[in-house]
């Protein structure tokens, strides 16, 4: 209603106009109720404002991305904690002999939001727009290995050499060198598709707003209101079908505690244990709430990192001698309520290349001990953990818990707290102590995870160190075998080898990711990976 | 009066400048790369180098403190790091809620403090003295954060009267404006009080008295003139400390206004984003201040601006 125009009625002397109008408008007002009450509506929140829906300027929030666009390969999960790589705006491809020639067949008769129709000229103009250093891009990394990447990035040619529009509905991607990975890559949020005509005259403006928003896919943006929430509605044009939602509504959330009661008051429909993992046991011992608990495991690997650039952890026995020293079985059971299964490796279950017979790490503090004195502190050695303050209560604690257990064998820890931006700042210079972290899988495949970790880049950048070429050897040999079999073996070996020789990190566990929905929300399934960001055209509003 | 107002102004200008040299280098003294807290997991040292030169952040401190300050003297205040977006268009579009909550939160706390401090006042060491000073008191005590809390499980969740959060209507309204203005509410109440009680004591309140008038007229007539000049002071400048302090409420309450823009520069070491912040609402509260005296000298005839 508006009440500014009754008052100006009334200012008029225009009594009746006023009793009217009010009429008109509560009668607005109730169809409008009704409308309200028919509409299926999905709220969300988040625990932090995404700084863009551009994909290529954001390494975090992809929550808008994989509802507002498409990718010409979808990853979908097809069981909880498994997925398969699916025809999204392509519908075909081939890749030459030498694995490095890509060629995408799009779907015909796709339309962007704008009502323009997908060509192979848009994904030609998409991914080197994310090369064109004057884009600012984050997301480089998926595509730095095209042919003539290097070049574009550094400004030193005009356009990407590797991106090429064969016709209109064909497009032509050349690598460098052969990439084993590059599907699973054309799968993740980042690669997600922008139509030229609308993007290029906004320049950096692009996905500031809900204006500036445009994808092709299920839902498109509405409202944005900074700090507050997003609204996306219902595409109606959208090529596998309007999506049964309305309108799905993501407020911005930063405290967990109002996100809890949010729930509870029927305000959010969906609550994501992760940002309250203590909240687990009330969910689950609940009445009300038991039976609405959805789960699904991780592709993600809870690990304590090592820095073998800190003393004494240049020494492979005081490392191998941690990794016994931290009961991780009882963490799990007593700090995550059981809610996962042990690792033992650098892939978690559920992705690619997952070895369930990798050796076990024993938990034997007597022996982790005799290691230290072995390796020349028997008076055992002071450490240090990093934890991120504010980061969530279960990290701080966790440290609590390995600083107590990993005493009997002979290490002293010191935790301390760091504000995000030192911690990320002094972890880039590799210079971080140990710290505790999860890393969920980006696309399914191992290179995204022996590689992002233990590269010769990524190892240094998260303080890890382990500046061995023959690893970076078997890592590149890797992201080019195209045999299965024989990529899985040399996988599987070189695990056995970082972690069992080299004993470069501490694998904790994967979690089960658990939400708690609202009755009326239907079909609801954690996706494969386990991120908080998913695809919800699937799921139903009752 | 004019010339005073101007001397207050041309005063405020080297403590903004103060204010701005004092966040800038305080932000570049502890270790931080705002690049870096973008990528968060998904760093890539190539990117960081690229992205830094980019946006300049490679350029020595000083060179890019005197560039903020001539952006600023402008009407400019740069560009956020991480929303990429005009700051100032980020505050002034933040502003109107922070107003809003902070205007609700004084219309709060004068309408309950006030009436509250009067009442203890006249029925001192009485039952409602105790209870409105022992509320008085523990809204001056408790912590925001707490108080906002309990007010959301209570009225929220229990009895579903209000809703939890967010910023979408007057009801909306009612329990940030209630759990800011609390503490607020106490202290002026107590305030008033004491003043009450101070000025009681005084001469021409026992001749008024003694003529014969009622406590009524004495009270409101002759007391709660003089008894209100300080709380009017205080009323002036906490208007000015609802707007620059309602971080804690907007974070809790998930209200998009200026306090949380701050919070949320802070963690995310956007510069621009809170030098801006920063600056609103140091000019906030100076502006706060110097109403204060103003209306102060317009209260009391006895005091003059010269």
């Amino acid at each position: 209603m508006n009440p500014g125009l009754i008052s100006e009625c009334r200012r008029a002397g225009n009594g009746w106009s006023a009793v009217l109008m009010s009429t008109a408008l509560i009668l607005a007002g109730l169809c409008g109720l009704g409308a309200a009450a028919a509409e299926k509506v999905l709220t969300m929140a988040y625990n932090e404002e995404p700084q863009t829906s551009d994909m290529q300027m954001n390494t975090n929030d992809y929550m808008i991305p994989l509802n507002v666009y498409d990718r010409l390969i979808e990853c979908v999960t097809t069981a909880p904690g498994k997925s398969a790589l699916v025809p999204g705006l392509a519908t075909k491809w081939e890749v030459s002999k030498d694995g490095k020639v890509y060629t995408f067949h799009l779907r015909k008769g796709v339309r962007f939001q704008n009502g323009e129709e997908l060509t192979a000229r848009d994904v030609v103009y998409t991914f080197d727009r994310m090369l064109d250093p004057a884009t600012k891009a984050l997301n480089t990394d998926i595509l730095d290995f095209v042919a003539g990447a290097q070049e574009r990035m550094a400004g030193k040619a005009p356009a990407t050499s590797g991106l090429k529009e064969l016709d209109k509905y064909t497009v032509q991607i050349t690598l460098e060198n052969a990439f084993v990975p590059f599907l699973a890559i054309m799968a993740s949020p980042q690669a997600s598709i922008l139509n030229e005509k609308f993007t290029r005259p906004l320049g950096g403006k692009y996905g500031q707003t809900a204006d500036s928003t445009c994808g092709t896919g299920p839902f498109m943006m509405k409202e944005w209101v900074l700090n507050d929430h997003h609204i996306l509605v219902a595409n109606p044009r959208y090529w596998r079908g309007r999506p049964q939602i309305d309108k799905f509504v993501l407020k911005v959330v930063t405290d967990p505690e109002t996100m809890r009661m949010l729930f509870e008051a029927g305000e959010i429909d969906l609550f994501d244990c992760d940002f309250a993992v203590s909240q687990i046991p009330y969910f689950t011992a609940s009445p009300k709430w038991g039976k609405q608990i959805v789960s699904g495991p991780r592709a993600g690997i809870y690990y304590y990192s090592i820095n073998q650039k800190i003393k004494p952890f240049d020494d492979v026995r005081v490392r191998k001698a941690f990794q016994m020293a931290v009961d991780r079985r009882l963490i799990l059971e007593k700090m995550f309520y059981n809610q996962g299964q042990l690792e033992q490796g650098i892939l978690p279950v559920g992705v690619i290349g997952y070895n369930p017979a990798q050796p076990k790490i024993e938990y034997n503090p007597a022996k982790a001990k005799q290691l230290l004195a072995q390796a020349g502190y028997p008076k055992g050695v002071d450490m240090e953990i990093a934890t991120i303050a504010g980061k969530g209560p279960q990290w701080q604690k966790m440290g609590e818990i390995v600083q107590a257990m990993v005493m009997k064998a002979g290490f002293r820890v010191k935790l301390t707290q760091m504000d995000e931006a030192a911690f990320f700042a002094t972890r880039k210079e590799g210079k971080l102590p140990m710290y505790s972290n999860v890393w969920s899988a980006d696309f399914n495949d191992p290179d995204n995870f022996f590689y992002t970790f233990f590269g010769p880049k990524g190892t240094v950048a998260r303080s890890f160190n382990n500046l061995d070429p023959a690893v970076y050897a078997a890592l590149d040999h890797g992201r080019s075998e195209t045999n299965p079999a024989k990529r899985a073996k040399l996988y599987n070996g070189l695990e056995k080898k970082l972690i069992v020789d080299q004993a470069v990190w501490v694998p904790m566990f994967s979690m089960k990711h658990l939400y708690v929905v609202q009755p009326k929300v239907k079909k609801f399934v954690v996706p494969w990976n386990g991120w908080s960001d998913f695809p919800i055209y699937d799921a139903r509003i009752q | 009066m004019k010339s005073f107002i101007l001397k207050r102004l041309l005063i405020s200008i080297p403590i903004l400048i103060g204010i701005t040299i004092i966040i800038f280098f305080m932000l570049n003294v502890v270790p931080g790369d705002p690049v870096a807290l973008m990528m968060k997991e998904h760093i890539s040292v190539d990117v960081v180098a690229r992205v830094r030169a980019q946006m300049h952040l490679d350029d020595p401190a000083i060179i890019r403190y005197f560039r903020f300050l001539g952006g600023a003297l402008h009407g400019d205040l740069g560009e956020s790091y991480k929303l990429n977006r005009p700051v100032t268009s980020l505050i002034l579009n933040a502003f109107p809620n922070t107003l809003l909550l902070a205007l609700w939160a004084a219309l709060f706390a004068w309408a309950v403090g006030i009436p509250a401090g009067i009442l203890s006042a006249v029925k001192k060491y009485s039952l409602p003295d105790n209870l409105f000073m022992g509320f008085s008191l523990l809204g001056v005590s408790m912590p925001i954060f707490w108080s906002a809390l309990l007010f959301q499980w209570c009225f929220a969740v229990r009895l579903g009267w209000l809703p939890v959060a967010g910023f979408a209507g007057w009801k909306f309204v009612i329990m940030p404006a209630i759990v800011l203005g609390w503490s607020s509410a106490g202290i002026i109440a107590r305030l008033t009080r004491s003043s009450l009680l101070e000025v009681m004591r005084n001469d021409y309140i026992r001749t008024a008295r003694a003529k014969g008038l009622h406590e009524l007229p004495v009270i409101f007539g002759h007391a709660l003139k003089n008894a209100l000049l300080p709380v009017v002071t205080v009323m002036a400048i906490q208007v000015a400390g609802l707007l620059a302090g309602a971080v804690v409420t907007e974070s809790v309450f998930n209200i998009p206004g200026v306090g949380r823009i701050a919070v949320n520069a802070i963690q995310a070491r956007d510069m621009p984003l809170l030098q801006g912040a920063v600056l609103f609402e140091t000019v906030l509260v100076i502006l706060g201040n110097l109403a204060a005296d103003i209306l102060y000298a317009f209260i009391d005839p006895r005091i003059k601006v010269s």
